[in-house]
């Protein structure tokens, strides 16, 4: 089954539309009667996109939805997401695969904050920047992504895999402020430069093939290690907080 | 006339022991009250009756007009925004509550741009706090983080810290050490102790080094960090160590600084850990007079201190997403109601030229930068001078305040009442 979803203009084009029922399963199980919210008021599918689905499909896993148009404001498309894909060809809104489990999603744009937010399996591919919290969790929540992979191609914005649980994130990029904070168990691959990596970090491993700039005091240097036939330094911390993470950073910079 | 304990509606520290004299209805003296709480008794430049804005200028309107606009703009939008709430009591921010669930829209306050972040990292590790009134009687170590109060909470140092007596104290000026934490040499920094000062945008660095020091481990932290040396750092650990009772205060230099609510954690993760070694606890300087009363009302009313979402029909929080300066940036809502504070002067230029593109009304009893973007703005009796209600401190104690005159004008609860009722009306909600 294949399901294009265009975005329609809009009188009021900055509003968010909420739409966390655009994922494969719900047009498996049959969307008549979708509804999405502009706000507070309820509108029809239809009245925010143009829809058209060709053939049929015997799983979730056969469902391909398409995304046309100016979807930058239209927030947590895939929410829930537990198979199928979903190729949006421009940008996305906020909270583009919340705690998704399995399926895909590959974005050819930019994607807006809380990309793949306490994300439990699946994959995520995003071809230009994320924003801030891309693989993050939700406030106050002690554990975020759990698993799956979350990929940017492009640069990620601050506190990216903020209290990263488990899965696996990978930066191409650089990644903002904080990337990693309070993170628990995972992996945080960050290929450009990054400030202030895993501070209050108690478990899991980041590497950062770049330079991380105002490194966190509290980690110990361990040595040099060889990993994939790169020279790193590798740290042990955050001991501030009794931290048993690993860092492997090409290069670093304290702010002194 | 003269009024005896009353409370002062400026700040968060919301001092319960001026003396205002009063004659023929006006002020004409305050007793105990420091500069800005002066200035607030003191002021002239009240709204006598509503305003609309007419083309290039303005034309009075009356209240029954100015409230059947804000009725209308809030029914008609699709996202409206009510901001503000920190200049006004409990009972009116109740009502806006209401209305916002009524109406489908979203509910900030201040918080978000003061001491949001210190909320979110409550959230995150908890908040080991007390009233000032413990810190007035026990501290013996204080530490003013990223905050000046001799200048922005004048009276702060005088009634609980530096100069003020403890009951359990003998020489409460002379055995309180008092350390300050800041960018710059401030003129509370002036009269501490012990000023240690880091690099700009350092705090985070610093406070994990402490952490570590704390600990035992400041053999691995570098010879200086963010501008600090480590030398300084252990002085400044041994000095809390040594205090029978330690309290942290903090401001928006923390808050709202580079990593925001992750220094506030770490903050509190080193008053947990010193707390393993003596007793310490952590309190917000809160600003704006009742901005602690809109958490508490909002919480308990919605379970979310701030910035709710409510367009769902559920309350919705996610500050960074629901909070007014980035709905505000982004566009993301069309008709704002604001009530008690000023974010014309405040919110970044983007913030200010959207509130220009829609309709807006201001709820303030004098004329603000914000009155430049509404098309409509309706005075109201200033809560503590001639209206009263229920304040909270900034250690989270509700005082009551009182009127010292008799009122004018209507108050916020009356005026949020009235469209509240014309709601109602017109959505046949019950």
């Amino acid at each position: 089954m294949k399901v294009t979803l265009e975005v329609k203009p809009r009188r009021k084009p900055y509003l968010p539309i909420e739409a966390e029922g655009i994922m494969p399963r719900t047009f498996f199980e049959g969307a008549d009667g979708l509804t999405v919210y502009r706000g507070n008021k309820e509108l029809a599918l239809e009245e925010i996109f143009s829809v058209a689905i060709e053939g049929e499909a015997a799983s979730v896993d056969e469902v391909a939805i398409e995304i046309l148009g100016d979807s930058s404001r239209i927030k947590r498309i895939g929410e829930y997401m537990d198979g199928g894909r979903i190729h949006i060809a421009g940008d996305i809104g906020m909270h583009c695969g919340n705690f998704m489990s399995a399926g895909e999603i590959v974005i050819d744009g930019n994607a807006d904050a809380w990309l793949g937010r306490e994300m439990r399996g699946g994959a995520i591919r995003c071809h230009g920047n994320a924003g801030d919290y891309c693989g993050a969790g939700y406030r106050g929540e002690k554990r975020g992504m759990r698993g799956g992979t979350v990929e940017v191609l492009g640069d990620a914005g601050d506190f990216a895999a903020e209290t990263l649980a488990g899965g696996t994130v990978i930066i191409h990029g650089n990644a903002g402020d904080l990337a990693g904070v309070d993170m628990k168990d995972g992996v945080l691959t960050i290929m450009g430069e990054t400030w202030r990596a895993c501070a209050n970090m108690s478990g899991g491993t980041c590497y950062v093939h770049g330079t991380v700039h105002d490194m966190i005091p509290t980690f110990r240097n361990v040595g040099r290690e060889t990993v994939g036939g790169e020279v790193f330094t590798r740290f042990a911390g955050d001991i501030a907080n009794r931290g048993k993470g690993t860092l492997f950073i090409r290069n670093y910079k304290y702010m002194d | 006339m003269k009024h005896y304990d009353v409370v002062c509606p400026f700040c968060g520290c919301l001092c319960d022991d001026l003396e205002i004299t009063v004659e023929n209805n006006r002020i004409i003296g305050v007793d105990n009250g420091c500069t800005l709480g002066n200035a607030k008794f003191m002021g002239k430049e009240r709204l006598s009756s509503p305003i609309r804005r007419n083309g290039d200028g303005w034309e009075t309107i009356s209240y029954e007009e100015a409230v059947g606009y804000t009725v209308d703009m809030l029914l008609e939008a699709d996202r409206p925004l009510l901001y503000g709430w920190s200049g006004t009591h409990g009972e009116a921010q109740c009502t806006g509550v209401h209305m916002c669930e009524l109406v489908g829209g979203i509910i900030d306050s201040t918080t978000s741009v003061c001491h949001g972040p210190s909320i979110l990292a409550i959230q995150e590790v908890g908040h080991p706090g007390c009233t000032l009134g413990r810190v007035k009687n026990r501290a013996d170590v204080v530490i003013y983080w990223g905050c000046n109060p001799l200048e922005a909470h004048p009276r702060h140092m005088s009634r609980y810290t530096t100069y003020a007596d403890g009951y359990f104290l003998d020489n409460a000026f002379r055995e309180r050490k008092v350390i300050v934490v800041d960018v710059r040499k401030t003129e509370t920094a002036r009269v501490a102790d012990e000023f240690v000062r880091i690099k700009p945008g350092g705090d985070y660095a610093v406070l994990s080094a402490l952490r570590a020091i704390v600990r035992g481990k400041g053999d691995m932290v570098p010879a200086s960090v963010a501008g600090v040396s480590r030398s300084q750092l252990e002085r400044m650990v041994a000095m809390c160590k040594d205090a029978k009772f330690g309290a942290v205060f903090f401001g928006l230099g923390l808050t709202m600084t580079k990593g925001k609510y992750k220094n506030i954690r770490n903050a509190i993760e080193l008053v947990d850990e010193l707390s393993r070694h003596t007793k310490f606890t952590i309190t917000p300087m809160r600003g704006h007079w009742n901005v602690y009363g809109s958490n508490e009302v909002f919480t308990w009313m919605t379970g979310y201190p701030y910035a709710i979402d409510f367009c769902r029909g559920i309350a919705f929080y996610n500050p960074g997403e629901t909070s007014a300066i980035d709905i505000l940036a982004r566009k993301e809502c069309d008709a704002c109601l604001i009530v008690g504070s000023d974010p014309g002067a405040h919110f970044p230029r983007g913030c200010a030229e959207h509130l220009a593109d829609i309709p807006v009304v201001v709820i303030d009893p004098v004329p603000t930068m914000t009155t430049a973007f509404a098309n409509v703005q309706i005075p109201v009796a200033v809560s503590g001078i001639d209206a009263e209600g229920t304040a909270y401190r900034m250690d989270g104690v509700p005082i009551r305040v009182k009127k010292v005159i008799e009122p004018t004008l209507p108050s916020d609860s009356e005026v949020l009442g009235d469209i509240f009722a014309r709601m109602k009306e017109a959505t046949g909600y019950d």
